[in-house]
Formats: structure tokens, C-alpha cells, sequence
């Protein structure tokens, strides 16, 4: 799939031989190997001599006072080795630990209990069988308090104050504003045209297919601390491990093996990896604790809980003039939200959209509730998916007001690429973009205007069919030092390449692949870069004792970033074997030619050196007054976000009688500047949307009003089969970042950011004509057979 | 604890026993007393299909079978795809479609889509996505294993196994 | 979770018969399978037990029955049960009135009981809060009717449980028939036997 270069003059990348397989090429993938012969190394692969289990006592309550809590029967289960409660982490003052967000959250609970799932105490046993059983036989009893779990009635007086540990007794967390307030009420006033939609994006989890866990191993002779961890950020991890457990730096070893799926899911440090450290030191053995899937759904980092109110105001033509939002943030007990620190919200404020106009103003509100904590960034930039929703779901009631064509309107509000770097109303400079290039191309793949003639046609007769547009603008890669730090650590990233004398090449990044397939990107870079075959380049990732700093990959940072490192890094390289083909060639630096894989004297094509007789050169016959060796290491501060971009377009039809919504078509024209890899960018879409679809139709962690989770196992909470799933007509438009080493943006989160919305314009557009305007997702066909009914259209 | 009986498989072709106790589950009969990690724990309800094995002839979800009930079978499991030394079509098929990113769901998706071609060796793109709807994948969307499904069928026709 | 049921069942003997049993908590009790009256507190206040075993998973509440309302000429009672799992697991709530029509041949017992449950149960237990408390309910029919024939023959009974296999068959039946409270009251097998 060839994409359409929309911006001529960017970085232009060269294509390599297939041999070389650098950039643009379909590369198969070299860790298919051992996933495939089921030899892949996940952390509950991970067994160690001696090694015994954990498992977690959790409270069945949402509220509660724990008045006592008795393990002796539990104790006395043959094989049990150790029962830990919040108390007897509070002697080691670790009963509480810092969030990634300027909170802190119990490990295990103290005094009280705020969410169903909450950890109450570690049972540590000789087999896991043995750890359940005993668990069952932790007797604790608890005095019920009452639930807060609508964010509504977080600030009512009557509602109960959740976090009696903080000094301000309020379960309000913060209050987070940014924009031009004056100007935005002002084109408001003077508005032709005013529309507003309420959306929610519902609280949700990522659910990735593999859990979160750990085998934590202290090793008493050498007194190193090795931990075996579901991470997406290894480095950062080791570092709060460092600063929490106040274990020395270097001696402790965090290495993400193999992971199965993250999605943002396993960024933050979870109570069971907390406690399976203390028993190991405690123990003086390995402590495995892996989570169960109901553990995860219930416990972990859940993502959105976003209530959103977006305006619009337009002249009558249909240009906007002005946005305002007003957002209710559910945090859940604890503000473990997974966002840079500057950034309550985190990149929120991305929600003016794909859209040229002068004036915005958004505020955010975060409260307390007892729901598990969070939340972490679902596959997208932190909050991001919640402003593109926004956004777009605000632009196609505004068409609705208009009565105006989705499309249209979207055209005609769209930042112009020449207009690029754009600096958005509320902050965000846009690197590059040409939007009307990605409609257009959807809109052709799709074939919009025959089903927008097929859906008047279908009107007539009482049929239901709805097309929804979304063209979505996300900023990833974060980010610069000067405005992004996760926990104060500046999210730069890193590349270390180490080139043989045989001219293969080993390469670590601080970033963490849980799938994205870097083991092949990244060699594709090095091959691109360097001219040595993706083949012959290994890479690692996730072992902190040998890769370098990194802050780890979710948020699409890692080509951006570590992509980014991993080219300068490369140049440098390219840099010194200039050098060194310089003395082999006795020839001037100035007059040797670089082309993939190769030097040859300028005019003189046959005196070359090829990279693989340089490398060997590097440790054979080094030049005089340079060192041996042919490495390099990068540490890359980005100069900006990317901004990556696309139009999704979805046209469903209706089941009258049940309410199904069935995807008929789904088109996604994403733009990520120059692909490394189209088929892994393909997969990554494809991957997305099936996310996107899951949270459009069939997701939501619910909550009753005495906090009982539903959704809280994977019979509830539906993750959609090959049934569910339509087929993903994909496509791409190229218009490179112009400040990226090679023009790249990142992808893979983009159709989780940009399917929502197209998904639930498609449903509202099949509804809009019997004036429904907005559907809450998720749009289950209990929720859509109602509208129907309250229509008389039931069939 | 319940007393430990010796169950008896035949796993991948190779004769193994190991102590079980009733209420172990096969999953982690094949995994911590085998040794045999390729099978996977994906849920707790029996929903995600990772742990997809071939038991007697039939693709099962070995998180809901216990391991007594497997005394005196015979189990394939994904390190057991036959393969006389190369890659299975199916494993190949999901190399070249990238039918495949995390690999977590892969064990089991390969074991299920094993299984629905020895008893459909053609199948239509339909029964193959309703062969697999009961492996989970949170990856690829799905459509990718399909090709690679479809790969390994037309393969298997051309006579390579 | 807040689960309204509503039962309905008919005996051969006269109201005044089935309101002394009705309106004394520690008879009501010895009906319901694997609950028992500790302590008696006042006139209107009791401690309790319940031990509800569903397969193999016990659950054992320990709480308190209050009789809120006791009406002797128009037969109807209304009772607020409050319990919490001895291990933690959970708690559930209830509010459950009962209420005498004389008709013809006998008596007609109309009980809403409106049952609020937190925790573990709550969130596997929606769906089968509902058929365990059918199950629970005939079983305590049948008690009830024995009691009724024979009351100096009643003791504590042991809690039957509620087989897995006998579950998810009268899941299946209720989703197949319609919600009949009537058929429900007469059913004539016994129901630990499904």
C-alpha cells in the first residue's frame, strides 16, 4: 500500500534494497520466531529455584472501616510462608505509595478501604493453589460506609469525604484551565451559531491478553534485586522502585521480558508488585504474583471516566469561531493517572481538533470517587482519545444544527497545510498536516457520495443506515524536556548501537515493545541509516541492567523518540566510519559519498569501503588518534510532539428489530509521516480499531450505587471475537514531520483515538433524521432497540 | 491439600507424568509440571481461549479441564505443531500475514485454528472467524489471522504439511 | 445491586394458623435452609445466621432481623435483615414484607422482598442471585408447609446446598419460561433434586 507523499520537501526518505530492508519495506517480523513455537519468555514463563507465589486479599466493599483483620487460620494453612497486611507495611513505612501523579495510594489498606478490589493483604504460599486457599481464610471484618460513586456528587456536602489521609478534606482533586476565557465568551456572544453536545467517554480498561505480574528476587549473597516485570517503562520503574523501597539503584535489576499487550495498562506500579518485593526481601526467595482477569479489570489502571461538555460557536456559513469545554475528570480513590506532570489533564487540551480558529477555552475538574484508581492512557496520548472524541463528536452536531453535510463542514474548517507549524488556541503546535488530503482519500475509498444517495433511498423506506466521519488530530511522541517529566524524570529516550567487527550490529532502547514489533522497526532504522541489513541487527529492549535510560513506550513515543535516537545515533556512527573509510581509502573526508551500506571517492566509484569492511576496520586497523570500537549512544530530546493524523470513516446499518449496529464498512486513512513498516502500521491500525470498536459498542467498567463493579470479568466486560470484528479497509497519506530525524510520527494508537467518534457519528447519522443527536457509548443494542422504541420504530 | 495422584499424558508425542492434584487445572499441569510455558493464562472465566490445546483429538480451553481428566490422554500443545524440522503452514501463515504482534493469544490461536482445519480444510473466510471466536486477540484486529489462516489452508491443500 | 423479588404461594390451612408461624422470626427461620436465630435482643430484634452454600462456595452471613412492622388484623409483616460475611467478603440487606389473603381452600402468602447485596456476590451474582433465591424459596415453601402440618416436628435444618448442576437447569428453565409466580409456589418436585 503505497502511500500518496502530500507534502513534497520534508524528509524525504530513500528506499533501501530488500536485502538492506530498511524503511518502506514489509519486513517479517523477527520476533514471530519464538512466539509462534510458543517459546516466548513472559513473566509467568519466568521460574526461578525456590520460587513461591503471592495472592492478594481484596475488600468486597467500595467503602468501608477495617476493624480487624485475622490471618490465623490463614497461617496455619501447611505451605503458607508469610501474611502481609497494611500494618505491617506501615512499620517499613510502606503502606502507602507515591502515585505517578503528585498523590499517593495504599498498598495495602490502612484504616480503610476505598474501592471494591482494593488490596487489603499479600498471602505468600508455596504454590499458588495453597496462596488462593489461604486467602480465602483471611478473616476480615469491616464497618460499611457510604459509597460515593457518581463524580456528579463528589463536591455535595452530603457526600462522603473518601481520602481522610489529605489535609484538604475535600474529594475535589484539582482544577486545571487553559485558554483565552475572554475571547472564547466573546465569540460566543456574537455567535451566529452555538451548539453543544454532553458526551462521555465511559470508563473503560485495556485489558491487554496478558496480565499484570512480577517475579520479584532478592538475592541475599549478592544483595541484587532482580525483578521480573509486566513494565512499559522498565527505567522508570526502577528508578521508583529505588526511590519507594529506598533499595540502591544499582543493585536493582528490572527486566521486562516479553509482553503481552500494555496499552497503557501496565505503566504504573501496581500494590502486588510493592508486596511481592517486600516478601522476597522478607523471604530471601523469588515471590511470583500474577494477577487474575478479574484483579486486572477490577484493580488496575482504568482508562477515561471523562463527562465532557464541548461548544461550538460558528458564523452561519459554517466557519467556527470559538470552543469551550468544560470537563468532570473521575479519578477513582487515588490520582494514579499516568500523565507527565504538568498535566492534570494530560494533553486534553488537544481538543480544538483538526480545526482553524482563534479562540478556545477549556477547563477540567478532577474528583475523588470510590472506583478502583487511575486512570492511565488507553492506547493514545495521555487523554487524548477523550478531546478527539470530543471534538469530533461536537463537529458533527454542529453539522446537525446547520444542517450541513459532516464532510463539508469538516472541509471547511480545516487547518490549511501551509498554515503549518500551527499554533492551536490552546496551546499546541502542530508540526505538519494535510487534512483535506486524508478525507479525500477516505471519502474516495469509502464512496461517499453513492452512500450518501444510498441512505436517502434507505430513508424512504424506513431503513436505517448511518455514515460517521472522524478526522482526528493526536499529538504523540512526548515529549521535550522543557514541558514533559513523568514523576520529575524528562521524558527523552534513548539508542545505544554497537556495530561487530563482522558488521553486525546489537542495539538497546529505553523504550519497551509489548507487541509494536521493534525488534524489526528499529533494525529497519539502523539498516536504513546505515546500509547493514535489518537481519544482521539485533535489538533489545527492557533490561535495565544493559539497555540505556528510556521512559518506555506507550503514547506512540517510541519512534518518535527512541525511532529518532536511534537515527542519531546511527549518524554518529555514520560519522566516525567517515573517518575511517577516509584513512582506508586515503582519500579526503570531504570527497567520500555516502550511499546505503557504503563510502566511494567522489568520481571514483570503484574505491569504496563497504560498512562491513569498515566496521572490522574499527577493530583491526584503527586509524591513529581515534579509538577503537564502532559505537554510539543517543539520548534524544524531542523538539516537539507529532502530530499524526487521519479521517476514519464508518457507515453501519440497523437492526430495527434487536437494535444490533452492524459496521458494514470501515475506512481509516491514517498519516504518519514516513512508515517504517507499512505492514506493522497496517496491523497496528487494524489492532486499534478493534479497541475503538470494543468501546464504541460493547465496553464499560460500571459501577452501582453501592460500588459493585460490573464488568469486572471478561463475561461482562466484552472484548470483541472475529465474529464482532468487520474487516478494516486502511490506507495512507505521507506528510512528514518536519522535525523528526526521518520525517516519522508514530501510529499506533491513532485508530483507538480516531475510531470512537467515527463509530458513534455513524450510529447518531443513522438516527439524526428522527432527531437524535447523541448516544452515550456504549451503544449496546439495549440502549439503541430503546430509542427506537421511544420513536415507535421497533420492528 | 488434596492427595497428589501421578496422571499419565501423552503430550507432543512424548510419554510424561507428574503429580496432580485433583483440582489442578490442566493448564497448569502443562505449564508448571511440564514445563511447558507456550500454553497461556489469558482470563479467569474460560472467555479468552489462550490456553487453547488439543486434547484427544479435540481443541479444549485447558483452564476449564482438570488435569485428571486428561490421565491416559493425548495433548498437542503449540510446541508440539508438527513440523519435520521447519515452521507449520500455520505458523508460517502467521509469520507472512503478520498474523501476530504480542504473541500472547498466539499458542492458543494457532492450537484453534489447527483444529478447525482438520476438520474444515477449506474453510470460507466466515467459518474461520467463527473457528477462532473463541481465542480473544487485543492486537491484530483479527483480520490478519485470517489471512494467515487462509495461507496455511491453501498450503496444506498443495500438499505441504 | 438492588434485586426486587416477588413471591407468591398458597397453603391448605387458615390464615390464623399461617400468621403464627408468619409472625414469629425464630419459626419464619427454621424454614429458610441454613439459617438459624441466636439471639433473641427484644421483642423486635434478633441475631442471626445464615449459611448459603451455592455448589461449592459457602458464604456464611452473621447480622441482625429487626421486625419493623407487625400488623395482627390486617396479616402482614415487614422485616429488615441486615448480615455480613463472616470472612469479609460481603454484605446483604433486606427488606422483605409478607402479607395474608384469606382465599378459597385456604390462605395466600404474598411476600416483596427487596435485597441490596455488596461485594463478591454482587458481582458474579446478578444473574444468579436471582434463581439461588427461586431455589431458596421452595425450599423454604416446602419447609414452610411442613411446619404448618407438623410444627413440634421442626428443627434446624442443615443448610441443603444448592447443587451447581441444579442451578444452572433452573437458570435455564427461567429464561426459557415466563417469570409465573404461581407455577413457581406449586411446584410439586422437590428442589434439591433437579
Amino acid at each position: 500500500m503505497a502511500a500518496e507523499k502530500t507534502s513534497p520537501g520534508l524528509v524525504e526518505v530513500e528506499k533501501t534494497s530488500p536485502e538492506v530492508s530498511g524503511m518502506g519495506h514489509r519486513m517479517k517480523r523477527k520476533e514471530d520466531s519464538r512466539f509462534l513455537q510458543g517459546r516466548g519468555n513472559y513473566v509467568d514463563d519466568v521460574n526461578l529455584p525456590h520460587m513461591v507465589y503471592g495472592h492478594m486479599v481484596r475488600s468486597p466493599y467500595a467503602h468501608a472501616r477495617i476493624k480487624s483483620i485475622n490471618a490465623e487460620a490463614a497461617k496455619k494453612l501447611p505451605g503458607v510462608l508469610a501474611i502481609i497486611t497494611g500494618e505491617d507495611l506501615a512499620k517499613a513505612n510502606l503502606a502507602w505509595m507515591p502515585t505517578l501523579f503528585f498523590d499517593k495510594q495504599m498498598v495495602l489498606a490502612t484504616g480503610k478501604v476505598l474501592f471494591q478490589a482494593q488490596e487489603v493483604a499479600f498471602v505468600v504460599a508455596e504454590d499458588r493453589y495453597i496462596a488462593a486457599d489461604a486467602a480465602e481464610l483471611v478473616e476480615v471484618e469491616y464497618e460499611e460506609l457510604p459509597v460515593l460513586v457518581d463524580p456528579y456528587k463528589a463536591t455535595d456536602p452530603a457526600s462522603p469525604i473518601l481520602r481522610e489521609d489529605r489535609e484538604e478534606k475535600s474529594n475535589h482533586i484539582f482544577h486545571w484551565e487553559v485558554g483565552d476565557k475572554a475571547a472564547t465568551d466573546k465569540a460566543f456572544a456574537d455567535a451566529a451559531v452555538k451548539s453543544k453536545v454532553h458526551a462521555i467517554s465511559q470508563r473503560c480498561h485495556p485489558a491487554p491478553l496478558e496480565t499484570c505480574g512480577c517475579v520479584a528476587d532478592y538475592n541475599k549473597a549478592t544483595e541484587r534485586f532482580t525483578i521480573y516485570l509486566t513494565s512499559q517503562a522498565p527505567h522508570a520503574h526502577r528508578t521508583l522502585f529505588a526511590l519507594v523501597a529506598g533499595l540502591p539503584e544499582q543493585n536493582i535489576r528490572v527486566v521486562s521480558p516479553d509482553i503481552g499487550g500494555g496499552f497503557g495498562n501496565k505503566v504504573p506500579i501496581y500494590p502486588g508488585y510493592v508486596c511481592a518485593v517486600v516478601a522476597s526481601l522478607t523471604l530471601g526467595v523469588p515471590v511470583k504474583w500474577i494477577e487474575t482477569r478479574s484483579e486486572n479489570l477490577q484493580s488496575t489502571g482504568f482508562a477515561r471516566d471523562y463527562h465532557m461538555t464541548a461548544e461550538l460557536a460558528a458564523d452561519k456559513d459554517g466557519k467556527i469561531k470559538a470552543m469551550r469545554v468544560k470537563t468532570l475528570a473521575d479519578h477513582g480513590a487515588f490520582n494514579a493517572a499516568a500523565q507527565p506532570t504538568k498535566f492534570p489533564a494530560g494533553l486534553f487540551s488537544v481538543c480544538t481538533g483538526s480545526y482553524d480558529y482563534p479562540a478556545a477555552f477549556c477547563e477540567v475538574d478532577g474528583v475523588y470517587t470510590n472506583k478502583a484508581p487511575g486512570g492511565i492512557a488507553y492506547r493514545c496520548s495521555f487523554r487524548i482519545t477523550e478531546a478527539a472524541y470530543l471534538i469530533e463528536r461536537a463537529v458533527d452536531v454542529l453539522a446537525l444544527d446547520l444542517k450541513m453535510d459532516p464532510a463539508e463542514l469538516r472541509r471547511k474548517n480545516f487547518i490549511q497545510p501551509e498554515k503549518f507549524p500551527y499554533a492551536t488556541p490552546l496551546g499546541w503546535t502542530y508540526d505538519s498536516g494535510n487534512y483535506e488530503g486524508a478525507l479525500n482519500k477516505a471519502l474516495e475509498m469509502v464512496g461517499y457520495k453513492e452512500l450518501r444517495k444510498e441512505q436517502e433511498e434507505k430513508r424512504k423506506k424506513g431503513e436505517l443506515m448511518g455514515i460517521g466521519i472522524s478526522s482526528f488530530t493526536e499529538a504523540v511522541g512526548a515529549g521535550p524536556a522543557h514541558t514533559f517529566d513523568i514523576a520529575g524524570i524528562k521524558m527523552f529516550d534513548s539508542a545505544e548501537i554497537r556495530i561487530h567487527p563482522t558488521g553486525k550490529a546489537i542495539c538497546r532502547m529505553g523504550t519497551k515493545s509489548q507487541g509494536q514489533g521493534h525488534e524489526t522497526t528499529y533494525a529497519q532504522i539502523v539498516a536504513q541509516e546505515l546500509g547493514i541489513p535489518a537481519k544482521d541487527v539485533i535489538v533489545e529492549e527492557g533490561d535495565t541492567d544493559t539497555a540505556p535510560y528510556g521512559l518506555g513506550t506507550y503514547a506512540s513515543r517510541s519512534t518518535p523518540t527512541s525511532g529518532a535516537a536511534t537515527a542519531m545515533a546511527a549518524r554518529k556512527i555514520r560519522d566516525k566510519a567517515r573517518k575511517i573509510a577516509a584513512f582506508l581509502l586515503e582519500a579526503s573526508e570531504e570527497d567520500l559519498i555516502w550511499e546505503p551500506g557504503k563510502f566511494f571517492v567522489r568520481g571514483a566509484p570503484g574505491k569504496a569501503k563497504t560498512i562491513q569492511e569498515i566496521a572490522f576496520a574499527a577493530y583491526t586497523n584503527i586509524p591513529p588518534g581515534l579509538e577503537a570500537g564502532l559505537e554510539a549512544i543517543n539520548y534524544y530530546d524531542p523538539p516537539n510532539l507529532t502530530f499524526p493524523f487521519g479521517t476514519y470513516i464508518s457507515v453501519v446499518d440497523i437492526d430495527k428489530g434487536t437494535g444490533e449496529v452492524k459496521v458494514r464498512k470501515f475506512v481509516a486513512v491514517d498519516d504518519c509521516g514516513n512508515v517504517i513498516n507499512p505492514m506493522i502500521v497496517e496491523g497496528q491500525i487494524h489492532g486499534g480499531l478493534t479497541e475503538g470498536l470494543a468501546i464504541a459498542f460493547m465496553q464499560e467498567i460500571g459501577y452501582d450505587e453501592n460500588g459493585n463493579v460490573s464488568g469486572g470479568t471478561f463475561m461482562d466486560y466484552l472484548v470483541p471475537t472475529a465474529v464482532e470484528t468487520p474487516h478494516w479497509d486502511t490506507g495512507l497519506t505521507c506528510t512528514p514531520s518536519p522535525h523528526h530525524p526521518f520525517g516519522a510520527k508514530g501510529v499506533g494508537e491513532s485508530p483507538n483515538v480516531g475510531s470512537p467518534a467515527a463509530f458513534v457519528n455513524s450510529v447518531v447519522d443513522a438516527l439524526s433524521h428522527l432527531g437524535v443527536k447523541h448516544i452515550d457509548m456504549p451503544i449496546t443494542p439495549w440502549k439503541v432497540w430503546n430509542i427506537l422504541k421511544e420513536k415507535g420504530l421497533t420492528g | 491439600m488434596a492427595k497428589k495422584e501421578l496422571i499419565h499424558v501423552k503430550i507432543n508425542g512424548k510419554d510424561r507424568e507428574a503429580p496432580a492434584e485433583p483440582r489442578l487445572l490442566l493448564v497448569h499441569f502443562i505449564r508448571e509440571q511440564l514445563g511447558l510455558t507456550g500454553t497461556h493464562v489469558g482470563c479467569d472465566t474460560s472467555n479468552c481461549g489462550a490456553c487453547t490445546v488439543i486434547l484427544n483429538g479435540r481443541s479444549v480451553k485447558s483452564c476449564t479441564v482438570f488435569a485428571v481428566q486428561a490421565d491416559g490422554g493425548e495433548i498437542m500443545t503449540v510446541e508440539g505443531l508438527p513440523s519435520n524440522g521447519a515452521l507449520h503452514p500455520l505458523q508460517e501463515g502467521f509469520k507472512e500475514e503478520h498474523g501476530l504482534q504480542c504473541g500472547f493469544c498466539t499458542p492458543g490461536m494457532l492450537m484453534s485454528s489447527y483444529a478447525l482445519l482438520k476438520k474444515n480444510p477449506k474453510p470460507s473466510e466466515e467459518e474461520i472467524r467463527w473457528g477462532i471466536s473463541g481465542n480473544l486477540c487485543r492486537c491484530t484486529g483479527y483480520q490478519n489471522i485470517v489471512k494467515a489462516v487462509q495461507y496455511a489452508s491453501k498450503k496444506m491443500a498443495q500438499g505441504g504439511k | 445491586m438492588a434485586v426486587t423479588i416477588e413471591k407468591t404461594f398458597r397453603v391448605g390451612e387458615s390464615a390464623d394458623k399461617v400468621w403464627a408461624i408468619l409472625s414469629d422470626p425464630k419459626k419464619v427461620a427454621l424454614c429458610v435452609p441454613g439459617a438459624q436465630i441466636t439471639e433473641q435482643v427484644d421483642n423486635k430484634t434478633y441475631k442471626g445466621a445464615i449459611k448459603v452454600k451455592v455448589g461449592p462456595s459457602v458464604t456464611d452471613f452473621k447480622g441482625e432481623v429487626k421486625v419493623v412492622r407487625l400488623d395482627e388484623h390486617a396479616h402482614e409483616i415487614e422485616i429488615l435483615g441486615k448480615g455480613q460475611d463472616v470472612r469479609g467478603k460481603g454484605s446483604a440487606s433486606m427488606k422483605m414484607t409478607g402479607k395474608l389473603r384469606n382465599v378459597d381452600g385456604g390462605t395466600e402468602v404474598v411476600s416483596t422482598s427487596e435485597l441490596n447485596v455488596v461485594g463478591i456476590l454482587a458481582q458474579m451474582g446478578a444473574r444468579v442471585i436471582t434463581e439461588v433465591s427461586n431455589i431458596m424459596f421452595e425450599q423454604f415453601v416446602n419447609n414452610f408447609k411442613k411446619q404448618l402440618q407438623s410444627p413440634e416436628d421442626m428443627s434446624a435444618e442443615a443448610a441443603k446446598p444448592i447443587s451447581g448442576v441444579g442451578l444452572a437447569f433452573s437458570a435455564l428453565k427461567a429464561s426459557f419460561s415466563r417469570h409465573d409466580d404461581k407455577s413457581n409456589g406449586s411446584a410439586e418436585s422437590d428442589p434439591g433434586k433437579k
